[in-house]
C-alpha cells in the first residue's frame, strides 16, 4: 500500500489506550480484525458491560498518558497532529454559530470542554475575546495536571474564571438547573470513539447544553478506509500516532450520529441545526477540508438545542 | 529549540525578579516598581520600516487590534519623520524602490496616503546593461507583454517607486500615531533581554523579560526582532545567521542632473550598469534629482568620497560612459577627474540615447558608503520570538529587494498573526508562528539566491562566461513574455 495514498486521514490521539502490543511489521495486517459493514447500534441497546453511573470511559482502556505528558505540549512531539487540528476546530465553531435561523447567543459565551486531555482546544478557547469562560473536564488525574501546569505559562488564562480544569468525567458533573449554569458551546473532540457507549454517554451531556447552544464534536468514521489509515498506517507504519490509541471498532459513523439526534426531541430541528466537516491530513499540507470527508474518514459533527 | 543566550548591554540589575507578577498586580502598581514587568502580547525593537510595518499592520487590522504592543527603539523616532517643509532640491541618500507589492500592502495598512507623495518618484522603464560587453536589457511593462497582444489601459505602467526611506518611516509612524495604542519607548535602549522565572502561580520561563534603559521591565508574549543586522533579539533567541562579506562597499550620493531624463517627467527611467567591481546605479527622483547606488571595492569607494564635487561628478558619469579600463586608470589618479575624463569622453563612442543624462551636482554632503554582505539567519522563529527585516536577512542592494523583503516579511507576520488570534493559539508558540517561517524563509532565500548568483556572474570581465551572460541578457531582452515573467517577481508579484 503506497503510504501517499492510505495515510490520507488519521486518526489521532484523545483517549489514547493500550491495548495487546500489535506487531508492526507489514506481515501482520491481514490478521487484524476486518473491519465490518454492520452498523453500531450504539443508540438502540446498551452494551452489556456499560455502567454509565461509574464512568463512560471504557475500564479497559488504561491511561497511557503518563509518558505522553512531558511532550503533549511540545509542537514536535506526538500530540502534533492534535495540534494542528485544532485551529479547524474554531473554524468549525465559527460557522455553527453563524448558521441562520439560531437565537442570537450572548456576546461572550460559555464553554463546556469534555476529555480536554491537555488542554489544547481548552486553552485556545479561553483565549478567544469572544468567550466568558471555559470549564475543561478530564477523568484522567495525569494528564489534566499537564494542562494546569501548562496553564500557569499564559497570565491571560490565570485570569479569574477564565479556565476551570476540573478532574471530573461528565457523569460527576452535576446536572444543571437553569439556562445560566448551561453552556453555549459543548466540546467533544477525539472523544466519542472511545467510549464503549456513545448513545448513554451523549444522553449525559445533553443537559449541559444552553436552549440555542451546541453541541460540538469529532470523532472519525468506522470504515474501510478508516482502519486501514488509522490503525494500519498512523500506528504502526507512519508512527505518526502513538501505538494503541485506536480501536476501530468504537468509531462511529455520522449517519449514526444524524439519526440518533434525529430521534431525540428538541435536537437539531430548527433551521441549520446539524453540521458536518469531513478533514484529511495531507502531510506537507496540514489538515484540509474534505466534502464528503465524514463518510470515511475524520469528520467534525455539531448539533445544536432547539431554543 | 536553541539555546537562550542572554544578551547584555549593561546589566543594570542582574537579577530582574521579573516573576513575581500577575497580570493583576501590575494593573495595580504600573508605575509604582520596576521590579514587576508589564506584559505585553507583542514587544517588537526597532522602529525601522520592517518593524513600524509590523505595528500599523497590527493595529490596522481589527482582528489583532486588541492586543497590546509595545515599540522599542535606541533612537530618537522623531528623526524618522520628515520635515513638514522638507525642499524638493534635497534628498536623503538613503532611498528604496517600492515595489508595487509593497505599496498595496503600505495601502492597505493605511500608510501611503500619510507619505508625502511629491516626494515620490514612480518609474516606468529599467535600462540595464553588461560594462564589459554593452549587452543591454530594457524593461517597461509595454514590450514585455506577450507577443501580437495589444496593450491593455489596465495594464500598470510602474515599475517600482524611489522613495525616500525617511519617507516610509514618515507615513508608518503618522499612520500609527494616527491609530494610537502602541507603547512607544524612543531613544530608549534595550539593556538586556532573559527569559522569565517560574514563579509559583505564574511561570514566565518561557517568556522574554526586557529590561529597558529607562529602568522599565516589559514581559513579551512576543518579542520581535526588528532590530537590524546585529539583531540583538537574534542573539538572544540563539539564532545563527550566516552568510558573507561580498569585499565591497555601497557608494550613494543625491544628484541633480541636467533635465528630468530622457523619457521627461511622466516616464522615468532607472539605469544600471554592470562593471565587474559591481553594478552602478542611477535612480530617479522627481524633478531633476536622482540617487546613486554605486556598488564597488572599499578602495575605490574611499577614493570617490574623497574626491571634489567636481571631480565625483565627472566619476559618476564616467561609470556609466567610459570603459572598465579607463575607469581603472581614473580611480589610481589623486585628483583632476574632470579634466580627464572631459578628453577621454571625446574618444569614446557613446549612444546618449541609452544613459542617463550627465550629472551636473552632488547635494552637499550625502556621498556616503557601507559595506555589502549577504547574511541569512537559520530561522525567523524561536519559542516567544521573530526576526523580521534585516534582522532576518541581508542582500546585496543590487537588485532593490532589501527594504521590499522587510515589507513581506511585516504583511506575512501580521497575517499568521492574524490567523492565531482567530483560533485562540498563543500567538507566542513555535506552533504558532510556522507558518510565518514557511511563508518567508524560502521565498527571501530564493531572492538572497538569484542576487548573490548576479553579483558574482557580473564579477568577471573576461573570457567566455562574458559572452554568455550577454548572451543570455539579450536573449531575455528579445522575448516579452520572459521579460514579463521576470517583472512580475520583481514587483513582487507570484
Amino acid at each position: 500500500m503506497a503510504p501517499s495514498r492510505a495515510h490520507n486521514c488519521v486518526r489521532i490521539l484523545r483517549y489514547a489506550t493500550t491495548r495487546p502490543l500489535r506487531s508492526p511489521s507489514i506481515a501482520s495486517i491481514p490478521r487484524r480484525t476486518a473491519p465490518q459493514a454492520a452498523a453500531r447500534g450504539f443508540s438502540a441497546q446498551q452494551p452489556k458491560q456499560h455502567e454509565p453511573a461509574k464512568s463512560s470511559v471504557d475500564p479497559t482502556e488504561v491511561s497511557h498518558f503518563n509518558n505522553l505528558a512531558s511532550s503533549w505540549w511540545d509542537p514536535q512531539g506526538p500530540s502534533r497532529l492534535l495540534h494542528l487540528m485544532n485551529p479547524l476546530r474554531h473554524t468549525f465553531i465559527s460557522r455553527c454559530l453563524s448558521a441562520p435561523a439560531g437565537t442570537p447567543l450572548p456576546s461572550k459565551l460559555r464553554y463546556l470542554d469534555i476529555g480536554c486531555g491537555g488542554g489544547i482546544f481548552a486553552e485556545s478557547a479561553a483565549r478567544l475575546p469572544k468567550t466568558a469562560s471555559v470549564t475543561a473536564i478530564d477523568p484522567t488525574p495525569e494528564v489534566l495536571k499537564v494542562a494546569e501546569l501548562h496553564q500557569r505559562r499564559d497570565p491571560l488564562l490565570k485570569q479569574p474564571g477564565r479556565l476551570t480544569y476540573l478532574n471530573k468525567s461528565i457523569e460527576q458533573l452535576p446536572i444543571p438547573t437553569s439556562a445560566e449554569e448551561q453552556y453555549d458551546i459543548v466540546s467533544l473532540f477525539e472523544v466519542l470513539e472511545h467510549v464503549n457507549a456513545p448513545g448513554p454517554f451523549l444522553t449525559q451531556i445533553l443537559p449541559h447544553v444552553k436552549p440555542g447552544g451546541w453541541l460540538v464534536l469529532s470523532t472519525i468514521a468506522r470504515t474501510w478506509t478508516s482502519w486501514a489509515v488509522t490503525n494500519v498506517m498512523a500506528e504502526d507504519v507512519l508512527r505518526m500516532v502513538p501505538k494503541g490509541t485506536h480501536d476501530w471498532n468504537k468509531y462511529v459513523n455520522e449517519a449514526e450520529l444524524r439519526d440518533w439526534f434525529r430521534k431525540q426531541a428538541g435536537w437539531g430541528g430548527v433551521g441549520d441545526g446539524m453540521k458536518t466537516l469531513g478533514v484529511m491530513y495531507v502531510p506537507g499540507f496540514g489538515w484540509k477540508e474534505v466534502p464528503g470527508g465524514e463518510g470515511w474518514g475524520n469528520y467534525f459533527f455539531a448539533v445544536r438545542r432547539d431554543a | 529549540m536553541p539555546p537562550r543566550l542572554p544578551v547584555i548591554a549593561h546589566w543594570a540589575c542582574p537579577s530582574t525578579p521579573a516573576t513575581r507578577v500577575s497580570i493583576f498586580s501590575f494593573r495595580r502598581c504600573a508605575s509604582s516598581s520596576a521590579t514587576s514587568p508589564e506584559i505585553y502580547d507583542v514587544v517588537c525593537v526597532g522602529g525601522g520600516p520592517a518593524g513600524l510595518s509590523l505595528l500599523t499592520g497590527l493595529r490596522n487590522s481589527p482582528i489583532t487590534s486588541g492586543l497590546k504592543v509595545a515599540l522599542i527603539d535606541g533612537q530618537d523616532l522623531q528623526k524618522s519623520r520628515l520635515p513638514k517643509d522638507a525642499s524638493l532640491g534635497s534628498f536623503s541618500n538613503r532611498c528604496s524602490s517600492l515595489t508595487p507589492a509593497s505599496v498595496r500592502n503600505l495601502q492597505e495598512i493605511g500608510a501611503w496616503k500619510h507619505a508625502n507623495a511629491s516626494r515620490i518618484q514612480p518609474y516606468q522603464e529599467m535600462q540595464v546593461w553588461d560594462g564589459v560587453s554593452d549587452a543591454r536589457i530594457s524593461f517597461d511593462w509595454d514590450t514585455a507583454r506577450p507577443l501580437l497582444t495589444p496593450r491593455k489601459p489596465s495594464q500598470p505602467t510602474t515599475i517600482a517607486y524611489m522613495i525616500e526611506n525617511v519617507n516610509t518611516t514618515s507615513a508608518l509612524l503618522g499612520r500609527l500615531e494616527e491609530l494610537g495604542g502602541v507603547a512607544t519607548f524612543s531613544s530608549t535602549k534595550v539593556e538586556s533581554i532573559e527569559l522569565g522565572k517560574d514563579a509559583e502561580d505564574l511561570d514566565l520561563s518561557s517568556w522574554p523579560i526586557l529590561t529597558l534603559s529607562n529602568g522599565k521591565t516589559l514581559a513579551a508574549r512576543l518579542l520581535v526582532g526588528a532590530d537590524g543586522a546585529n539583531s540583538p533579539v537574534r542573539s538572544f533567541a540563539g539564532i545563527e545567521s550566516r552568510g558573507w562579506d561580498y569585499g565591497r562597499h555601497g557608494v550613494v550620493a543625491s544628484l541633480k542632473l541636467e533635465g528630468p531624463g530622457r523619457g521627461g517627467a511622466e516616464h522615468k527611467i532607472a539605469y544600471q550598469r554592470f562593471l565587474p567591481t559591481g553594478p552602478i546605479a542611477m535612480l530617479p527622483l522627481p524633478g531633476n534629482m536622482s540617487t546613486l547606488v554605486w556598488s564597488t571595492t572599499p578602495e575605490r569607494a574611499a577614493k570617490l568620497k574623497s574626491l571634489s564635487p567636481n571631480d565625483f561628478i565627472a566619476m559618476v558619469n564616467a561609470g556609466f560612459r567610459l570603459s572598465t579600463a579607463d575607469l581603472e586608470y581614473l580611480h589610481s589618479i589623486p585628483s583632476g577627474q574632470a579634466e580627464e575624463i572631459a578628453w577621454r569622453g571625446k574618444h569614446t563612442p557613446i549612444n546618449e540615447a541609452q544613459i542617463p543624462t550627465n550629472v551636473v551636482e552632488v547635494q552637499a554632503g550625502t556621498v556616503a558608503n557601507f559595506p555589502l554582505k549577504m547574511r541569512h539567519a537559520d530561522t525567523y522563529t524561536g519559542e516567544r520570538v521573530a526576526l523580521v527585516g534585516d534582522a532576518a536577512h541581508t542582500i546585496h542592494p543590487l537588485a532593490g529587494q532589501g527594504l521590499n523583503q522587510g515589507q513581506g516579511d511585516a504583511a506575512a507576520l501580521v497575517k499568521t498573526i492574524e490567523h492565531a488570534v482567530t483560533t485562540g493559539q498563543d500567538i507566542g508558540s513555535l506552533l504558532a508562528l510556522e507558518q510565518y517561517n514557511s511563508d518567508r524563509y524560502a521565498e527571501n532565500n530564493a531572492m538572497l539566491g538569484v542576487v548573490d548568483k548576479l553579483h558574482r556572474l557580473y564579477a568577471v570581465e573576461s573570457g567566455p562566461i562574458v559572452g554568455l551572460r550577454s548572451l543570455g541578457l539579450r536573449a531575455v531582452d528579445a522575448m516579452g513574455p520572459l521579460k514579463g515573467f521576470f517583472m512580475n517577481r520583481a514587483a513582487g508579484g507570484a
